[in-house]
């Protein structure tokens, strides 16, 4: 009898112990250390990533990006559907959604902020839902969006920031004369349907979000998510501080830890030091014009800036600059971004090669050019002095030329400079941005750099209607090859993002395109 | 005294009209401008273009000026390019912060400077005056930043006495929150000002009116507060006025380190960000702190010294 009742004992021990370990634990509240502070909460008008990056956790959208970043699962919208002739999407509203002030998420909400987001001119993100010609929405909940032409980056279009559905009657109720008034207003203190809603914030220090009620998906114990009662995000501009406050436990999670100090934190016992597979790519852009402010330019010739291509130690640099975190890039486009056609790092680090192809190119002795740089930041300094001494090996002469960023940005749209040092990361799921700024030309000219390619630019224009997968991946296969032949770019690397975490935080994670989801995050008691 | 008081008091309107003048010149002289700068490398011309408009920035500059004089006038400072808030509030937000953390280092400093000037000076090449100008020399020629950083570590991280930074909820909090950026800060000055402070001690405890007045058998602490502090202060009240500027310079570097949401941090933020509106009215409202100081020391060097005023 003892033997059983202890074997019993045993048996519920184990049951309870197994729950323990399934079952997420739910409350508790994340404080989340960031670089910088959020400027403007509003999903349209809004214009940098430190907006972008938190918007989904308070603003939900029809369709939401897989955590791999490559597709879309439901969101808002359980059902999604692209017409056979490409010109129309009809979507369902999941039943019975709710803005996190409790009032019923209504189709004209979906229509009136669809409407606001593909209203030309309002903002910049505009260019993503371009193709929407109208949008209706029934009682019963279904969404019909009408095209004026077939868009293939539509239903992906459907999961980025600018398309998220905000409360019409709330926002319309906002003190001010004009839409972007409103928006000042109301984003003061937004209201969305993400898992979390907006609490309070002391600008330039701390923001806190709580738990929205309402919020649609349910966890891992059939409750609705999110598990954690709320998120805090403090600003801590400063990278040894922001590291000293993970230490101290004063902080759950730490993003942009510098790539100097990861070795170390992965070390800790108390950390997990994640690096995010992300879209970011580190890369220097050229001018390619034959003349900049007056002076010929070397850089105009396609085989000078191949040469420079197989001049530059990209392996050397990748350990220099990310201490061995980033990798090569195999095309213009992440290897994160859906449709890349790379099969191996370009341009692998070649010195003879290099040297025939100056030679050929007409300056077997090298010649003179200048690179701009973020003055203070380390990684562009150490990516500066680097190509400078590689490319010296060619007898390029390479002069830094230190600016701060609106000195560097102002430079760089006017076209006066030769080379600069630049990053990108994807917004949308799908090749369509990134491949309209940096090879479609009538864009912003390639990437201000001035490279044109009429195939390219063809192909492209042809791949924005095309409804057939594989004539559109062939597409853009070509306008890969195009561009990283002899494109605008000193291809460098890809880079994680990397985030360190305390132990006991589980379910957080940034997606490729950068968002920090929090809505599946939960604190281990 | 009322007249000196009423004259500076009245120098300081043009004082602020010329540095209006000059802060929204050369803000606009520098490279670039708010737009390219908020929106980036990657942006496009017709949203530059259009988005510029909207802000009137396609505007001459003359033109510009005199709106922005309209609005002062009805003491609108302008909006936040960047952050879309009111500049008039991001003030009443941050300035406050800057001014106690500089308030705070200022005391620190000078309870920290004038007894030990005094111990140094009246104990004039002994061991008690090397050490205290040993150890504030260390503390002059450290860097705020590393100093920041170590006492970050030591006595937040390691020891937990501080919060690590961030600055809390409430007067008492923000009081613990400021102890060690206000310490990092007011070490420097309180060297400069140990240092000016026994200087003048030493000049003026040898002083014959400080001789007569011991040879008539006044009690010693009489002298050394009536006599020789009063006048040993003056030159340090002045070198005082003059070190909160600095001060005020270093709090950005503070504020960064210790992540604080001060005046400074937003500055530099709005300087990179060529966020016009918050550089002027923060300059502005930084002028207005230093003008105060410099007519607060100015006011009590006269009281100490009432030649200057005449």
């Amino acid at each position: 009898m003892k033997i059983v009742s202890l074997a019993a004992l045993a048996a519920a021990l184990f049951v309870s112990g197994s729950l323990a370990a399934n079952a997420t634990d739910r409350g508790g509240v994340m404080t989340y250390g960031r670089y910088a502070d959020s400027m403007f909460l509003d999903p349209v008008l809004n214009d940098a990533n430190v907006d972008i990056w938190v918007l989904s956790n308070i603003y939900d959208t029809l369709l939401l990006p897989t955590d791999d970043g490559q597709d879309v699962q439901a969101g808002l919208a359980t059902d999604w559907k692209v017409s056979d002739d490409g010109m129309t999407v009809t979507l369902k509203l999941r039943k019975d959604i709710k803005f996190s002030d409790g009032s019923p998420i209504l189709p004209s909400d979906v229509v009136w902020s669809l409407k606001r987001a593909a209203t030309p001119d309002n903002g910049i993100w505009g260019f993503l839902v371009s193709a929407i010609k109208d949008i209706t929405g029934s009682d019963d909940g279904t969404i019909v969006i009408s095209l004026n032409r077939p868009d293939p980056s539509i239903i992906p279009a459907l999961t980025v920031f600018n398309t998220a559905i905000m409360p019409e009657k709330l926002f319309e109720a906002a003190p001010g004369a004009t839409d972007a008034e409103k928006a000042k207003a109301f984003a003061e203190h937004p209201v969305g349907s993400g898992p979390f809603m907006f609490d309070s914030w002391e600008r330039g220090s701390t923001m806190k979000l709580v738990k929205n009620p309402y919020y649609w998906a349910l966890g891992d114990d059939g409750k609705p998510l999110p598990y954690l009662d709320g998120v805090t995000f403090e600003v801590i501009p400063d990278d040894a501080t922001r590291i000293l406050k993970l230490q101290s436990g004063d902080l759950d999670g730490a993003e942009f830890i510098p790539y100097a100090r990861v070795a170390e934190l992965k070390t800790a016992d108390n950390l997990n030091m994640e690096l995010f597979p992300s879209t970011k790519i580190v890369y220097l852009s050229m001018n390619v014009r034959p003349q900049v402010d007056g002076a010929d330019n070397p850089l105009s010739n396609p085989k000078v800036r191949q040469a420079l291509n197989y001049a530059t130690n990209k392996d050397a640099i990748i350990q220099i600059v990310t201490m061995g975190v980033g990798s090569p890039m195999k095309s213009f486009m992440s290897s994160a971004t859906p449709l890349n056609s790379g099969t191996g790092p370009l341009f692998p680090y070649d010195l003879e090669k290099a040297k025939a192809l100056m030679a050929e190119a007409g300056y077997p002795d090298g010649f003179s050019t200048s690179l701009l740089v973020l003055a203070g930041n380390q990684d562009d300094l150490s990516i500066g002095t680097a190509v400078q001494q590689m490319w010296a090996a060619i007898g390029v002469k390479l002069e830094l030329k230190q600016v701060d960023n609106a000195t560097r940005t102002d430079l760089y749209r006017n076209g006066h400079f030769f080379m600069q040092t630049s990053t990108w990361t994807d917004d949308i799921a799908d090749p369509s941005e990134i491949t309209s700024y940096f090879a479609y030309s009538p864009t912003i000219e390639s990437q201000h750099s001035g490279w044109k390619s009429d195939e390219a630019d063809k192909l492209f224009e042809q791949s924005q209607s095309e409804r057939d997968p594989a004539k559109r991946a062939a597409e853009y296969a070509r306008i890969q090859e195009l561009h990283n032949t002899d494109g605008p770019l000193v291809f460098l690397y890809e880079s994680p993002y990397p985030v360190a975490l305390n132990k006991k935080v589980n379910g957080f994670i940034q997606i490729p395109l950068g968002n920090n989801i929090f809505r599946a995050a939960s604190l281990t008691k | 005294m009322s007249l000196y008081f009423l004259r500076r008091l009245l120098q300081l309107i043009p004082t602020f009209a010329f540095i209006l003048l000059v802060v929204f010149v050369l803000v606009r002289l520098l490279p670039g401008d708010p737009v390219s700068a908020i929106l980036g490398v990657h942006a496009k011309d017709a949203d530059v273009a259009r988005i510029k408009h909207d802000l009137g920035l396609d505007q001459p500059i003359p033109v510009q000026f005199l709106f922005f004089l309209k609005s002062v006038a009805i003491g609108d400072l302008g909006t936040s390019i960047q952050l879309k808030l009111p500049v008039v509030s991001l003030i009443a937000q941050r300035l406050p912060v800057t001014v106690m953390l500089t308030v705070m280092a200022a005391l620190m400093a000078v309870l920290m400077a004038v007894p030990l000037a005094f111990i140094a000076a009246l104990r004039r090449d002994g061991a008690a005056d090397s050490t205290i100008r040993g150890a504030f020399q260390v503390g002059l020629s450290m860097p705020v930043f590393y100093l920041g950083l170590i006492l970050l570590t030591v006595f937040g991280a390691r020891l937990g006495w501080f919060p690590v930074g961030g600055y809390g909820e409430g007067f008492i909090d923000h009081v613990y929150h400021l102890f060690l950026p206000a310490f990092s800060l007011a070490l420097s000055l309180a060297a400069i000002l140990m240092r000016n402070l026994r200087a003048s001690i030493i000049g003026v405890v040898d002083a014959e009116y400080v001789v007569f007045a011991r040879s008539k058998g006044i009690a010693p602490l009489i002298i050394l507060v009536r006599h020789v502090l009063r006048s040993a202060l003056i030159s340090t009240v002045a070198l005082f006025g003059l070190s909160v500027g600095t001060l005020l310079g270093g709090a950005v570097i503070t504020e960064t380190v210790f992540a604080i949401p001060g005046a400074g941090r937003l500055m530099i933020d709005s300087i990179y960000g060529r966020d016009y509106p918050v550089v002027q009215g923060m300059t502005m409202a930084l002028a207005v702190v230093v003008s105060l100081t410099f007519f607060l020391t100015d006011m009590v060097e006269a009281w100490l010294d009432p030649r200057v005023a005449r």
